[in-house]
């Protein structure tokens, strides 16, 4: 993966760098908004992490800019301002994904995974059956099978290994379920979505040789492509 | 206080405006009143003359200039106090006739005023008209106008004096006003100085007379207020947040200390260390969160909201937690409410308040959550079969970083029930601690939304599909 970081603050910025280059990504780095926009149109990247405050060209506008000239690059937005308005501010500017500071390394890594996963799978007709392994979810009969067995489905497990499956391969983290499957954008506290993977877990895996949806110690969730 | 000063209090300013008006006012008010007296006497004077014109000629078209002359000198010698004057005049202005010693300079057809001598000393205002008698005949006509002369001058006279009365009492007033004014402002302002100075706790005099500027300290004396509470408050987390985060920090420190002496630090020590900088950060987070909702940042979002929506999302969010404890969660709608907010705050507040609730109930115990609405408050009762919290600490829990004993082996920052209440009171609610016995309950009230809604099915089923849609 080729990603270009757009970051002032040099501890963050190699932090992120580091980190990148050690999950295999090659990485590009920019310290201001006129660099940052200069390397994203002229270079092609899988995805771009831009910091919301930045000296010269702030990080909203240079997003805007990208897109005003037709640049679909997936931006995932880093910013020190995490309430809702921000964040709605942020995706009504063109970002696909926002991440409030501080944050763990594997969330941002898990959310620019899931985000060039998506473009990549983009333009295809919208899927009514996805697969993982032997588990396959009928979206239109609303119907969950492994290895040809039914398996009974509450509404929100339904929706719950929905988004995993679209996710199938990378890690979730927390936040990302609690934000894809019940639209809350707060940190989840303690075990609670915890409690709902196991139960999840116990109806897909339970009886089966292979698990497929494992734990990631410390940073969310993955269940196997 | 320095005229300077003065001229440039808003006060003064709004006074002249307001004496010039005044003048203004009184000014159009005079000409009226002259316009109605005096002018009606003028007018009356003119028409005299204007009739007695008519006569004159009337008689020279009869019976000629010499004619003319002959009655003009039997009204002249009728006239006992001279109070007409004629004058029968030539081309060159010699008079053949009447009592006015020459003719005035003046063009024919038009009002003319002049002063007839009378002898050495004495002379009379006259009103005269003068009209052209055929070739080489002129014929004055006056009217001796000393009373109307009288009665304009004395007008006159008392307007300007009645004037000059007029707008020194206004500007006496006007500057009294000013004066006045700026000494309620002094207070005012010496008031804030002090404050400036460092002196919070002063507050501006009031007088109790109810006006806009005993309003003004009013407004002013309640803003103090709430800045000084605002203060305490930053205060009070300033030491709690010293106090509370030293000690994991301090820790912290100790630990890394020893891993940094360690040759080969093992890995889950450092894993550790990771975990408690990230307790530390969340305990940052939900700080910042708290002092953001109090600021009010949020009431730019808010908007009319589904409870009962809220209210399940939550309920079936935790569900899972406590169906693995063995704890029987219950989520009652007796009515749908409607109200105006936040909804993911709202969330927040609700889902910390179940966490309360999941972590301290004992397994097999019960919790009721409850949406009712009684008139126009929504009323969330969250009710636990737990601890309890004794009547004592009520009020303290909702304060930031309290913890009571017997949570100090739970996991947690003493900052939920904190963020609860400034959730709460950013709804214009209250919220309240109760003996559930045994248990707690606590109660949010917030102002609900009035609609009709009432129709609306009440009691769905738990587990609806919500719209949280998946990411395609």
């Amino acid at each position: 993966m080729r990603i270009l970081v757009i970051e002032d603050d040099k501890d963050v910025a190699s932090f992120i760098r580091n980190g990148l280059a050690q999950a295999g990504c090659n990485v590009d780095h920019a310290a201001n908004g006129k660099d940052g926009l200069f390397l994203a149109t002229t270079e092609a990247y899988d995805a771009l992490v831009v910091d919301r405050m930045l000296p010269g060209v702030d990080g909203l506008t240079l997003i805007r800019t990208l897109r005003a000239s037709k640049n679909t690059t997936p931006v995932l937005i880093l910013s020190a301002l995490g309430e809702v308005d921000d964040r709605v501010k942020g995706l009504k500017a063109g970002g696909d994904d926002y991440l409030v500071k501080p944050f763990a390394f594997s969330e941002l890594l898990a959310r620019l995974e899931a985000l060039e996963r998506r473009t990549k799978s983009g333009s295809d007709a919208p899927q009514t059956i996805l697969r993982a392994a032997d588990l396959e979810m009928d979206l239109l009969r609303r119907e969950v099978r492994r290895n040809g067995e039914a398996i009974d489905l509450q509404p929100r497990e339904f929706q719950l290994l929905e988004f995993l499956l679209r996710h199938a391969g990378q890690v979730v983290t927390r936040t990302m379920l609690l934000e894809g499957v019940w639209d809350y954008h707060f940190d989840p506290q303690t075990n609670v979505i915890d409690v709902h993977i196991s139960r999840l877990r116990s109806k897909i895996d339970r009886g089966f040789e292979r698990p497929l949806l494992h734990t990631v110690r410390g940073v969310g969730y993955r269940l196997d492509g | 206080m320095r005229l300077r000063t003065l001229l440039h209090t808003s006060v003064l300013q709004l006074t002249l405006v307001y004496v010039a008006l005044f003048g203004v006012s009184v000014l159009a008010l005079f000409y009226l009143i002259y316009w109605s007296t005096v002018g009606y006497l003028e007018r009356q004077t003119n028409e005299t003359i204007q009739v007695e014109i008519d006569g004159l000629l009337e008689q020279y078209e009869r019976r000629g200039a010499s004619g003319l002359a002959d009655v003009i000198a039997e009204r002249v010698r009728k006239d006992g106090e001279n109070r007409s004057i004629y004058l029968l005049a030539d081309a060159i202005g010699r008079p053949l006739a009447g009592n006015l010693a020459y003719l005035p300079d003046a063009p024919t057809g038009q009002w003319l005023d002049f002063v007839k001598p009378d002898g050495a000393s004495a002379s009379t205002p006259v009103r005269a008209g003068v009209i052209r008698l055929g070739p080489g005949l002129r014929l004055l006509v006056g009217r001796d106008i000393r009373e109307l002369a009288q009665i304009r001058s004395l007008f006159t006279r008392s307007s300007i004096y009645g004037l000059t009365l007029t707008m020194a009492l206004a500007i006496a007033g006007g500057v009294l006003m000013a004066f006045s004014a700026r000494r309620r402002l002094a207070d005012l302002n010496r008031t804030t100085r002090q404050i400036i100075a460092g002196n919070l706790s002063r507050r501006a005099p009031l007088r109790g007379s109810g006006d806009e500027h005993d309003e003004l300290a009013g407004n002013i004396n309640a803003m103090l207020d709430q800045i000084q509470r605002l203060l305490e408050g930053m205060r009070h987390v300033g030491d709690s947040v010293a106090h509370d985060l030293r000690g994991p920090l301090t820790r912290l420190r100790n630990r890394l200390e020893t891993l940094a002496a360690a040759d080969q630090p093992r890995r889950e020590d450092l894993v550790e260390c990771v975990e408690q900088v990230q307790h530390v950060l969340d305990t940052f987070n939900a700080l910042l969160r708290i002092a953001r909702v109090e600021s009010g940042a949020h009431r730019s979002a808010f908007a009319a909201l589904d409870l009962e929506r809220i209210v399940r999302d939550v309920c079936e969010l935790y569900q899972a937690a406590a169906d693995e404890r063995q704890i029987e969660l219950v989520c009652t709608v007796r009515a749908a409410v409607e109200v105006f907010g936040d909804r993911e705050l709202l969330a927040q507040a609700l889902t910390n308040l179940l966490d309360n609730a999941v972590k301290y109930t004992p397994t097999g115990g019960r919790i009721e959550i409850t949406l009712e609405r009684t008139e126009d408050v929504a009323r969330i009762r969250v009710a636990d079969s737990g601890p309890g919290v004794p009547a004592a600490d009520r009020d303290r829990v909702l304060q930031r970083f309290t913890r009571l004993d017997q949570a100090r082996s739970q996991p947690g920052n003493g900052l939920g029930l904190a963020l609860v209440n400034a959730v709460t009171t950013q709804h214009h609610g209250r919220l309240s601690l109760a003996d559930n016995a045994p248990g707690l309950a606590v109660t949010i009230e917030i102002p609900a939304l009035v609609r009709s809604t009432t129709e609306r099915l009440i009691a769905a089923p738990l587990t609806r599909v919500a719209s949280g849609a998946p990411q395609p």
